[in-house]
This record gives structure tokens, sequence and C-alpha cells, in this order.
């Protein structure tokens, strides 16, 4: 291309505009109006203005979940960039591809403690994938590249690129579109062929094999070849939080999400598999528990993971294979499919037992409509059944949370959005924003909790002026209730600083946003509820009363093991 | 325990270094010596990092660091394999003649080279692998040792090759 003379401001939105950027999540300020200038013209990308960068960050991160498609958004200097912090962090810990732009000082004067600077790049290198910072308007096209090269290849992630003023606000003659890569930069992509044989080989011969799917089988689209192992070769499948909607809840081969509050079956099946094909999972405490002993004790296992540094990070495995999740599973189902079925052990007795399991874990769902049950396990059961199965649901942090990844059943992938690593509070609302405006057509709602809620409600007004018209569920209780139930398992019930008040009014705080506010007493009046609020067409918040003193379980206890689980009352024991 | 040196290639950009220790940082792991260098490639610098730990927080460290994009190439350096240096420049009392005439004697026989010398000390350069230099401060310090400064490791592989890259 030939070159051309732009200023800086106008290079970033045409590299934008070339990385196919259709939305933008961000707050201008000071050092960025000449990017603003550029884009108060700019017709193909559409600018979202938040109300807090926080909301910012996560709605370009719930857009990214949705679509697979890097996620941008974009704030000022100082408070602006170090209010994005939070938002980058909890994406780049699930690996959820962002480029982040803030503005900077003008170089010359960077360090002088200048009004509203702050140093962002320092601050955000150990929360990033990798981050840059401009100093030269020419060297903004390969920046820019690079940075949607980076974010969106290998492990996905989230990259940030510091825009001085006067990088923006110069002139320079350049190239756009560059191709230009770090030498350092070589994401492993295809899997080794010896180690994917070698795990058909395993699999085969396995009695009882069993998957564990993570976040990046989503990630990689693999979410097809998942399930056609599986199929082929009689395994269970359980879930990490991050990998609900790998497979289709309800499947008769899947058990639903394991670990610290997953399902006792999960658990409880890989306790007792011969063979564990982990994949696009990193091992994380709350998936494993804290007595390894109990975690896949007979088995093989074997780690399939586009991040080298995964291997052997957590747990040590027998068998690792890094790269492409969708290949690396392909490769297996090859070599799989070259054998005949009639090699290796049977698993008819496993398929067996996967299925009575399964069925048992299905009554036990069921069984939440009787008494007993929770006002929360009761709405929460509402929810998946009122929702289709295309619909989105993004969480919380919390009880709500955990309740949404146990009862909620997901069908579909990249329709569950959850603040996995980081379990960021005020996550779900403004992911639920970045959903919603990266599937228009599709119903999304955000599974909250009062607490959570009130960290980034002021959003709501960006639904209502940008016609964002998303729905959350809030589970009031009026308590921090996670860690409220901690206290009262684990700390003699008492609630040090777990209660919340009784303000606000929800429905009333809708109202004043002039968005749709109900309130619901009992869960038989949530079916209404919802169908109003997606009738009114407005974004809408639902103020579920739910019982102060309801718990999320079965779980691990801390320090427990996957078979220590504690509130297996009303599970059935098979 | 015990310590490891790995040679690390990186692009030659602000905050590599930043970036680099930081890493170590988050992970826990505690750098016993850092040199920086440019090196026979224009536009990498050369990083020698020394870090105390077992084989698998070294085997973790590796991945991490090959994980940084500016990071070209780690190449973990094996002892028997390398060749490591450190410089150190020491300061030792020596007021009266015997003292200095041993310090003198030791400095040679340890292959330290006497920098500078003043009517009640003298300054000695010493480059060695890092025990010998040790056990040389160690010898020292019978006379007083006013000041010590110490490079820090860097290493090459021995032989035609470059260590074993990972």
């Amino acid at each position: 291309m030939a070159r051309v003379k732009l200023s800086g401001a106008e290079i970033v939105v045409e590299e934008l505009k070339d990385e196919g950027v259709e939305v933008a999540f961000g707050i201008p300020g000071g050092v960025l109006l000449d990017l603003y200038d550029i884009l108060y013209e700019e017709k193909e990308i559409r600018h979202i203005l938040m109300r807090h960068e926080q909301c910012a960050a996560h709605a370009a991160d719930g857009y990214a979940r949705v679509l697979g498609k890097t996620g941008v958004c974009i704030a000022t200097s100082g408070p602006g960039a170090t209010n994005l912090v939070t938002g980058l962090a909890n994406a780049n810990i699930d690996s959820s591809p962002v480029v982040a732009l803030t503005g900077q000082v003008p170089t010359s004067a960077i360090g002088s403690d200048a009004f509203q600077e702050a140093s962002t790049f320092t601050i955000t290198m150990p929360i990033t994938k990798h981050n840059f910072l401009v100093k030269r308007t020419e060297d903004l096209p390969k920046v820019i590249h690079n940075a949607f090269y980076i974010a969106n290849s290998g492990r996905k992630g989230v990259v940030l690129i510091d825009l001085p003023k006067d990088v923006l606000a110069g002139v320079a003659r350049v190239d756009l579109h560059p191709t230009w890569t770090f030498a350092g930069y070589k994401p492993n992509i295809k899997p080794n062929q010896v180690q994917t044989k070698k795990t058909a080989v395993v699999l085969a011969n396995a009695e009882r094999p069993l998957i564990l799917a993570g976040g990046g089988v989503i990630s990689a689209d693999a979410t097809e070849e998942l399930r056609h192992l599986a199929e082929f070769l009689g395994a269970g499948v359980v879930t990490t939080l991050m990998g609900k909607g790998t497979i289709p809840e309800g499947h008769p081969f899947c058990l639903g999400m394991a670990g610290m509050h997953g399902h006792i079956y999960a658990n409880r099946a890989i306790n007792e598999c011969d063979a564990l094909l982990a994949v696009g999972i990193r091992f994380s405490d709350r998936t494993t528990g804290w007595q390894l002993d109990q975690f896949a004790p007979d088995a093989t296992l074997i780690h399939v993971d586009i991040d080298a540094a995964e291997i052997n990070k957590n747990l040590q495995v027998d068998i690792p294979i890094v790269g492409d999740v969708k290949l690396a599973l392909s490769d297996i189902i090859k070599w799989l499919e070259k054998k005949k079925r009639t090699e290796g052990n049977s698993k008819s007795v496993w398929v067996q037992r996967i299925r009575e399991m399964h069925s048992a874990c299905e009554d036990c769902i069921k069984d939440v409509r009787s008494a007993g049950s929770s006002i929360s396990d009761r709405l929460i059961k509402e929810i998946s059944e009122i929702l289709d199965d295309d619909a989105i649901v993004t969480t919380e942090v919390g009880q709500c949370q955990m309740f949404a990844a146990h009862y909620y059943m997901t069908k579909n992938p990249r329709t569950f959005i959850s603040s996995g690593g980081l379990g960021t509070m005020g996550f779900g609302f403004p992911a639920a924003i970045g959903a919603k405006v990266a599937a228009p057509d599709k119903k999304v709602v955000d599974i909250a909790g009062d607490g959570s809620f009130l960290m980034t409600c002021q959003d709501l007004a960006t639904c209502v002026e940008n016609d964002i018209p998303v729905v959350v569920c809030i589970f009031d209780n009026r308590y921090l209730g996670m860690v409220r139930q901690w206290q009262e398992l684990f700390f003699d019930k008492k609630y040090s600083h777990t209660g919340l008040g009784i303000t606000p009014d929800f429905v009333k705080l809708a109202e004043a946003f002039g968005c749709y506010g109900e309130r619901v007493e009992k869960p038989e009046e949530l079916k209404d509820a919802l169908n109003n609020a997606f009738e009114s067409g407005k974004p809408a918040v639902i103020d579920m009363v739910v019982g102060k003193e309801d718990k999320v379980l079965p779980m691990i206890p801390p320090g427990g093991g996957i078979i220590g689980m504690i509130g297996t009352e009303k599970c059935k024991h098979v | 325990m015990q310590t490891r040196i790995i040679s690390l290639l990186v692009e030659d950009h602000p905050g590599v270094l930043t970036r680099m220790s930081g890493m170590f940082t988050m992970r826990g792991i505690n750098i016993t010596s850092l040199t920086v260098s440019p090196c026979e490639k224009e536009g990498l610098s050369r990083m020698t990092v020394a870090i105390d730990g077992s084989e698998s927080e070294l085997e973790k460290v590796r991945k991490q660091l090959s994980n940084l994009i500016e990071v070209v190439k780690v190449v973990d350096l094996k002892d028997e394999e390398a060749i490591i240096r450190d410089l150190c420049l020491l300061k030792v009392h020596a007021k009266d003649s015997g003292a200095r005439s041993e310090v003198m004697q030791l400095a040679e026989s340890y292959g330290a080279r006497i920098v500078d010398a003043t009517l009640d000390s003298v300054t000695l350069e010493l480059t060695e692998e890092p025990e010998r230099i040790s056990r040389f401060v160690e010898l020292m310090k019978h006379f007083g040792v006013k000041q010590l400064f110490r490079s820090g490791v860097t290493a090459i592989g021995g032989g035609g090759g470059g260590g074993s890259e990972k």
C-alpha cells in the first residue's frame, strides 16, 4: 500500500477498521481528544459510551467471549487507565481476546507527574499478555496490527496500547496495514503426532475414560470435535466453570461441572476414571480441590493445552500435548478411527455407569421444585427452563454464579459468560452489555447478586442511552452471600461485615434510570416477570427476593478433596 | 535447591527488563543475579539470570519466559557445560606491610589483579567462577573488606553449541 500522510488518531482508526473492529466501548478524556475527534465522524465503528472504565473492559470482554472476535475498550490516561485494570486482569486470566487503548500524557511530560498521569505501561504489564507504550506516530500501524495478532492468537489474552497525546496528534507518513511480527512470538499450534497417537492408544485401552473440558475448548471452537470424541469413545464429559457449553448439559454423557461447587457425580467420575483427557484447562484449585490424591488417582492423565506453561504447572501429567485444541482433538479422533472399533477395551460397563450418574444428576436437578429446596435453587431452575437454548447468560460472582453454574443448563458454547479466574464482582452486568451488543437478536440475562450488581449498576444509563435491553435478575438476599455462607459453615455464623442493610430498592433504582423494574417474591412469579421484562423492550432489573441464608450446596470445604463434598443430603447416592 | 542459570535473548525495547523481572516476582521466584548486555545481534540484548530453585521451578520459569513476547530465545545453561564468570571488585584493609604482602600473595595465587592501592588499602579485581570468587572473598574478610562489588554472573555455552535451547 502506498505511503499516506495521516495523524496518529487517523492511523489508529484506520488500523482498527482494517482489523475488523465494529464496536468500541470507552470513555474519552483530555489526552484522547484527537482520537475522539476522528471517532465523531467515523461511521464504521460504533462507539458505546460507558459510565465507568471497568465496565468498558468487561463489556469488551463479554463481546469477545460471545463472538470469539477481539473486543476493544478505550480509556483516558491516569484514572481512566487505572479503572480499566480490574477488567483487563479479568479478561486476561480467562484468556479472552481484548485490545485496550489508553490515552497517555505527551511523551515530553512522561515522568513529570503531570495531570492525570499514571504509568499505565508498568501497571498493566503483569495483567496483560503484552502491552505497548507508543513513542512515535510512525510506529502506530505495526503496533496496532501486532496487538490484534497477539490478542487473538495462541493463548488469547489482553493487549494494551498506551497512546501519548502527541503521538495521536502528530502527523506521519506511514504504510498502513503492515505485516510485522516479533521474532519471539510463535504460538505452538500443531500438536505433536507421537503424543496424540499415544493418547489415542491410552483412550482406546481405557475401561473408564473421562474428558474434562475447559474454556480452551470454546476458545478454539472445538466443541463439535469434543462431542464427537466423547460419543465415539464412550467417554463421560465433565467441565470446568469456563467449560460450560463445551457439551450440551443434558447430553447423556455429560455429568456437568466438576470441582468445588460442581456436581457430586462429576467429581465422582473424576475419582473413578482410569484415563482423564483434560482439554483446554489449567487445573485451577477450584476444579481439582486441595487433596490431589483424590483427583483421578487411578487415571493416566493427558493434558491438552495451547499454552506450554500450563503443562505440569498445577498438576503433573503423564501425556502432555501442546497445541491448538481443535487440531489435537481432530488428531486423536483420526488415530482412534484408524483403529478398528473392536480394538482396545470395552467401555460398556462405564457407559452404563455414566448414564446412571447422569440420570441421578438429572433427578437431583428435577427435585429442586420439591419442598426443602431453597428459593434460590428454585429460581435458577426457573430461569433455566424459561430461557431458550440460544439465550446468553452472564453471571456476577459468588452464590448467584455458583447457583447458575450448578443448575443453569447450558446448551451451546459462548452462551454462559462468567468470571472464572479472577472472580470479579460486578463483571456480569457490563459483560451482558457487551454480549447484547455482540448478539442483539439473542436474549441476554445477567444472573446477579445484590452485592455484585451495586458495583457496576451505574451502566444502566449506558443500556438506556444506547438501547441495549439486557435483563438483570438479582438474587437479593441483602448479604454478600458466598462470604456469609462460609462464615455460617466455617466461622461459627459470625457474619462479619457481610450484611448489606435494606437499601436500595432495586425496582426504583431501575426506574430512576429509565429501565423496567419488577420485584418477584415467589419463584412461580418469575416467568411472568421475565416475560414482562423482555416485552418491555427496555433494559430491565428483576429483584428476586431469596432466602437470606440460602446456601450453594453441595461443596468441597476449604482444604478438601473432590470426593469430600459436604451438603450432599439431597443428592441421590449411586 | 541449586543455582540455575538461564540465558535469554530479548528484544532491545524499553520495559523488557521490567517485564522479565516482573514475571519472576509474579511467579514467586527469587533472582539471585542478573546481568544485561548487548549481544552479537543488533536489536537484541542478552540477559543472564541466576535463580535458586528446583528443577520443576526452573521448568516453569523457562516456559513463562518463553511466553513473553519480547523473549526471542531461552537457553538453560547447565553447570557442567557452561563457562560461567562473575567479576568482583574488592577493597581490602592493608594497614601494615605484613598484611599488604599477604593480601598480594593470596591475590596472585587466585589470579586477582591489583587495580588500585593506597597507604591503608588495596583494591583487587578478580574475574572467575562465582564459587571461586566467594572463596577468595572469604579469605579477604580475614584482613577486613571495606567494600565489595560483584557484577553478577554471565555465562556462555561451552564447545561449539549455544547450550540447550528450550
